[in-house]
């Protein structure tokens, strides 16, 4: 027998040799990623010992603060409701998301920058205190903007940036959540079928419909094919094109018009036949100098940030991916897989309303520690030039077409000359998505808006009101 | 002479259990109370006086496991007075206890070959204590493992296990022959006897039995395991593991169609992360423990082990989890020492195993190794993710009066097997 127990033996071996080998395993080479696995409290319960610094919103108004328990510091949001997709939350129990997330090491002042104006502090070994980080937000414009979602009892999004700088000014994603009350309802939000928790304005995904044509409009006018004053002809309302009928809205037919007009109209033949004109390559490559196909740079955590682009089966295809004809008419009106986020429709605003220059959107002002040094200030800066100043000018008497005589009529003001596109993606089974993309005011803008709204009326008119009172209330008006 | 190889063997005993009650006094001052360190003087003292226990009664017994159960139970201690003082004081009681039932044991079993004679009664309180589990039992995490008297919760498996494999070891002695006789061939392969074949599935029969209604995979396994490896033991022929894992994984298939617990623990063992809130709660949380512990561990007491009210973050940390907190604590390093140890033993127990002269000697000693060893891996693989998790106590080191009480059980059978062992061979 004791051959027989020899090898049982050596089986003991194995398996403690495979449990020695699991145990290195998740102790050094996987111990990083569960480290940073979202779900993993520990750091932030490590790091309740830090008087952690403000989050203040553009007008010092307080959006996260402290209440201290024992020894241990606990956030509490006054502003309950009004940004918590963006501002996030840090708990012992949820972990970490959004600006609380990303600006953990500002926070905490852990980061370089504040240790090394604070070498004196660091160097004593004194309690650490965290940096309070000033938001761009203004929370006048941030509550206008979810009252008005909230007022049509919508799901959708508002994002406003400062047309000059990128900075953003309001980011609203409805529904919303009381960040103060995460363990009395944490279930219910995470089962909830309107996801609360999700930020609408850089993570949704939406097909752009019309309100793409601004990009495919960009595209023309730049290719030397095209001014806004070239012809068409449309006599029935529909094209065929590779094989495949488009229809326009209602198939309407519009007889003789402008590229202009098509654009003011929403004519989605004539973008059809310009899109066929220019093809693919075309396309592709003005969605990419509009910042498509690559994740914007901005301050919330890289994985709360979604690319625009086409998509296929919940990837982000290659800006490569082979088309037929028929696909790339119709991306040409903003269909075929296309997949937009609110914030970077802000920034294709954006870019128009600023000659052209798209500014790299940011949110976080400023970095101030508890001694009212500034550790760091943002300056703004372009992040990319999509298109000509001539033709952001042509493109913008276009969207003020839009909203004195085309489909953005209900963004109308009599203070303020507004600057918009429109757009409407069919959805299965619900309402469409409603787009309203602008500017104001046109003459010269301050404010660059995206709106969408979710299972909308038919057209989209709902989504007017939503851009016309946030950008007054922008504006100030 | 073994005696005083043990006394020195005891002497990174004690000195580890100082430092570990003192750096995790130190490190958890201001929530626990300095009386509460006198739990490790009396954890030294007790193992002193089964020390001079074995002087008297078991002077040629291996020297080194009670020294390395010692060190077991001290790191176990240790862990469970930084998880919670008064669990400490429990514990101290069951140690207490345990070596009272090693002392017994040794003084009433000092020929425990007369075992042998009483195999089938020790068989059928084994199964008894099943039984008896699985109709008066409490369920605690759904599995039915828990007997109540008064205030006191027991785990009758713990002891059965015990008991069966005395049974084991006595039966398999006797019919080693008869198992290893090939008188037919399936499929080409030799096989004994069917009528012998008929042990093999009435342990599979019970294993399973175990499973359905125990709700319990890992016990289920682990006496299904034992037998296998003594039969293996006993006959020398691969024939038996074979058939019989071919058995046991059918029974785990089946069982993971009609029992929901199954079938719930393989799915969170296949993908933790989509319901790390609830069902895959406990292993992701150890998962983190054991990542955050790193090469060295974040130190004794300085984990983050426990909520605010006290409150252990992994549910079942001080029983089934306990590995994970020592692997946060001391990491990597101290992880793998508290693993070498385990395997340390293991070879002490097969090699009383080789030693002994007699079958039943030999298959007492090598059953006892392998349950040890196959626990040890169940509870240690499960809560690092590398099997499906199944709740089954740490050898020595968890929390729990019946598991403590079982194992100086059978490490007093140990000692006395060795015992007996090394004075044949000294005269």
């Amino acid at each position: 027998m004791n051959g027989s127990i020899r090898r049982l033996f050596f089986v003991a071996v194995i398996l403690f040799a495979s449990l020695f080998a699991m145990l290195a395993y998740r102790q050094v080479i996987q111990a990083q990623d569960l480290a940073d696995n979202p779900q993993n409290t520990r750091k932030v319960f490590a790091q309740m010992r830090i008087d952690r610094g403000l989050v203040l919103a553009s007008d010092k108004s307080v959006l996260a603060q402290n209440r201290k328990e024992g020894d241990l510091y606990y956030r509490t949001y006054p502003a309950g409701d009004l940004a918590p997709q963006l501002v996030g939350y840090s708990d012992p129990t949820y972990g970490q998301v959004g600006l609380e997330h990303s600006q953990n090491s500002y926070l905490t002042g852990t980061a370089d920058e504040v240790e090394l104006v604070n070498l004196f502090d660091t160097l004593s070994g004194k309690q650490k205190s965290g940096a309070d980080i000033e938001l761009t937000i203004d929370p006048r414009v941030q509550r206008t903007a979810l009252d008005q979602l909230q007022k049509i009892g919508k799901r959708g999004a508002v994002v406003v940036l400062d047309a000059k700088t990128g900075a953003v000014v309001a980011m609203a994603s409805n529904p919303s959540y009381d960040p103060n009350q995460l363990a009395a309802n944490w279930s219910q939000l995470n089962s909830d079928p309107g996801s609360p928790l999700f930020n609408r304005a850089t993570q949704g995904l939406y097909t752009p419909g019309s309100s793409f044509k601004i990009i495919t409009a960009s595209a023309a006018l730049e290719s030397g094919q095209f001014t806004p004053n070239s012809m068409f002809n449309d006599e029935k309302g529909t094209v065929d094109i590779g094989g495949f009928t488009i229809h326009n809205y209602r198939t309407e037919p519009f007889g003789q018009h402008t590229l202009a007009e098509a654009f003011s109209q929403s004519i989605n033949t004539t973008f059809a036949q310009v899109g066929d004109q220019l093809g693919q390559d075309k396309l592709i490559e003005y969605m990419q100098k509009y910042g498509f196909y690559e994740k914007p740079p901005f301050d919330l955590p890289s994985g709360e940030v979604m690319a625009s682009g086409r998509y296929g089966n919940g990837e982000l295809l290659p800006p490569g991916a082979p088309m037929d004809r028929a696909q790339v008419a119709s991306m040409a009106f903003g269909q075929e897989q296309l997949q937009v986020t609110p914030l970077q429709m802000a920034m294709v605003a954006q870019s128009v309303a600023n000659g052209g220059k798209m500014m790299r959107p940011y949110v976080v002002d400023s970095v101030v520690d508890k001694h009212g040094t500034v550790v760091k200030e943002v300056s703004p800066d372009v992040w990319k030039t999509p298109i000509q100043p001539q033709t952001a000018n042509e493109l913008k008497d276009m969207m003020v077409k839009v909203v004195n005589e085309g489909t953005g009529s209900k963004t109308k003001s009599s203070q303020v000359q507004m600057a918009a596109k429109t757009g409407t993606a069919e959805v299965p089974n619900q309402g469409p998505n409603a787009w309203f993309v602008g500017f104001a005011p046109a003459g010269n803008p301050r404010f660059a808006i995206a709106v969408v709204v979710e299972d909308s009326d038919e057209g989209g008119g709902i989504a007017g009101p939503v851009m016309k009172e946030t950008m007054l209330s922008a504006l100030g008006l | 002479m073994q005696r005083n190889r043990e006394l020195i063997n005891f002497i990174p005993v004690v000195v580890l259990m100082v430092i570990g009650f003192a750096s995790v006094y130190a490190a958890r001052s201001s929530q626990i109370d300095a009386s509460s360190l006198s739990y490790g003087l009396l954890f030294v003292g007790l193992f002193l006086i089964v020390h001079l226990f074995l002087r008297l009664a078991a002077p040629d017994s291996d020297p080194f496991l009670l020294p390395l159960a010692a060190l077991m139970s001290a790191i176990g201690i240790m862990m469970i007075y930084r998880i919670d003082p008064g669990l400490a004081a429990a514990q101290t009681t069951w140690l207490m206890a345990g070596l009272g039932v090693l002392i017994l044991t040794i003084i009433f079993l000092r020929d425990y070959r007369k075992l042998d004679d009483y195999i089938y009664l020790c068989g059928i309180l084994g199964v008894l204590l099943l039984i008896v589990a699985i109709v008066g039992g409490q369920e605690i995490n759904g599995a039915r493992l828990w007997l109540k008297i008064g205030p006191m919760s027991f785990q009758p498996s713990e002891a059965s296990k015990v008991l069966i494999t005395i049974f084991l070891a006595g039966y398999l002695n006797s019919k080693r022959e008869l198992l290893s006789t090939t008188t037919w061939h399936a499929f080409g392969v030799p096989m004994p006897a069917l009528k012998h074949l008929g042990p093999m599935i009435a342990m599979w029969g019970m294993s399973f039995a175990l499973l359905l209604l125990m709700n319990d995979l890992g016990t289920s396994l682990l006496f299904f395991g034992i037998f296998l490896a003594m039969t293996y033991v006993a006959t020398g022929r691969m024939t038996y593991p074979v058939i019989g894992g071919v058995l046991f994984t059918g029974g785990a298939v089946l069982a993971y169609y009609v029992k929901g617990t199954v079938h719930n623990r393989f799915d969170i063992w296949i993908n933790p992360w989509t319901d790390t809130a609830d069902r895959g709660y406990q292993i992701v949380q150890s998962l983190f423990a054991i990542g955050d512990g790193g090469l060295f561990g974040t130190g004794l007491g300085k984990g983050y082990l426990l909520f605010k009210n006290g409150d252990t973050i992994i549910p079942a940390l001080q029983t089934d989890f306990i590995f994970s907190a020592i692997a946060e604590e001391l990491g990597l390093a101290g992880a793998t020492a508290l693993l070498l140890l385990f395997l340390i033993f293991c070879y002490r127990v097969f090699k009383i195993a080789v030693d002994s002269d007699d079958g039943f000697s030999k298959l007492l000693a090598a059953g006892i190794g392998a349950g040890f060893a196959l626990q040890v891996f169940v509870i240690i693989g499960g809560v690092m993710k590398l099997i499906p998790l199944t709740g089954i106590t740490l050898p020595f080191v968890s929390y729990g009066g019946s598991s403590i009480v079982a194992n100086f059980g059978a490490l007093a059978l140990l000692l006395l097997i060795s015992n007996r062992t090394n004075k044949a061979r000294k005269s």
